[in-house]
């Protein structure tokens, strides 16, 4: 029992941890992709650790199952989501501008 | 009785048995009141949504059936690797050395569904996100660029998962 509760508390750093590099990242980058991916690739993180730690503490086996049907639709929503948002800014206006000078500042992120 | 016929039926049937095993997962109850419920609502559903859930032009099985070894193994690559390339990023963020570049290539992959998977999983590889998906011909941004090359490109990208993904479904 107290194992399952440590490892959930490992779970719960981790995700933290994930999903506070993901918030500075995303006022640190300049250009839309990099804080796309910042902020969706690191949140994902976070909350599929916290998913995890959920899973760990379910008292039983039916909220256990809906713990891991909720984390499968996660799993796919939460890429095709920020996908979707990087589609909108790869076809709109704003974008050009935003690639072109991705290009002339490339080092400075 | 021809073949779209049988297809259609078949079809039918797989959309009712996903929809009642779903019920059955989500309820966890196996009285006989909600066992008959779930299979009416799951034949009402399935009758409305079986031609939009899983489309025609899908002929074949294995185009959405999964091998299920496969499928376990694509799902922990997966999560491994969303780990490691959360990681990845997280060491850009804190240094500040990226090389965002915009990448095309193509995939082989035949299935709709696979190749939606494909396109969600390539976001999960590091530094890089899927923008557009047309048919076979996906455009990735790529935060952390060693190549513009479009052969290099796919290779370093999709190879590892695109391997994964056709074995699980075609």
């Amino acid at each position: 029992m107290i194992i399952r509760e440590i490892l959930a508390l490992i779970a719960f750093l981790v995700g933290t941890f994930f999903g506070l590099f993901g918030m500075i990242g995303l006022f640190r980058f300049r250009d839309p992709y990099s804080r796309l991916h910042a902020g969706s690739l690191c949140g994902t993180t976070a909350v599929f650790s916290y998913l995890i730690a959920l899973l760990l503490l379910a008292p039983s086996a039916a909220i256990g199952a809906r713990v891991f049907i909720i984390l499968v639709f996660f799993l796919i929503s939460a890429p095709t989501g920020s996908s979707i948002v990087a589609k909108f800014i790869w076809e709109s206006e704003d974008a050009t501008t935003q690639r072109s000078s991705m290009k002339r500042e490339d080092k400075s992120l | 009785m021809n073949s779209r016929r049988v297809w259609a039926i078949l079809r039918f049937v797989l959309t009712t048995l996903f929809l009642y095993f779903v019920w059955v997962l989500f309820t966890s109850d196996l009285g006989l009141f909600s066992l008959l419920f779930g299979l009416a609502a799951s034949l009402l559903t399935a009758s409305l949504t079986y031609h939009i859930f899983l489309p025609e032009h899908e002929a074949n099985l294995r185009f959405f059936i999964p091998h299920l070894w496969a499928l376990l193994r694509f799902l922990f690559l997966m999560v491994l690797s969303l780990y490691q390339s959360s990681f990845h990023v997280v060491k850009a963020i804190i240094t500040g050395n990226t090389n965002p570049r915009i990448v095309h290539f193509r995939t082989h992959l035949r299935s709709d569904l696979a190749r939606t998977v494909l396109a969600d999983a390539i976001t999960f590889t590091p530094g890089t996100m899927t923008l557009d998906l047309n048919d076979d011909h996906l455009t990735v941004h790529w935060l952390l660029c060693t190549t513009t090359h479009t052969k290099a490109a796919g290779e370093a990208v999709k190879t590892k998962l695109e391997h994964a993904l056709g074995r699980t479904w075609l």
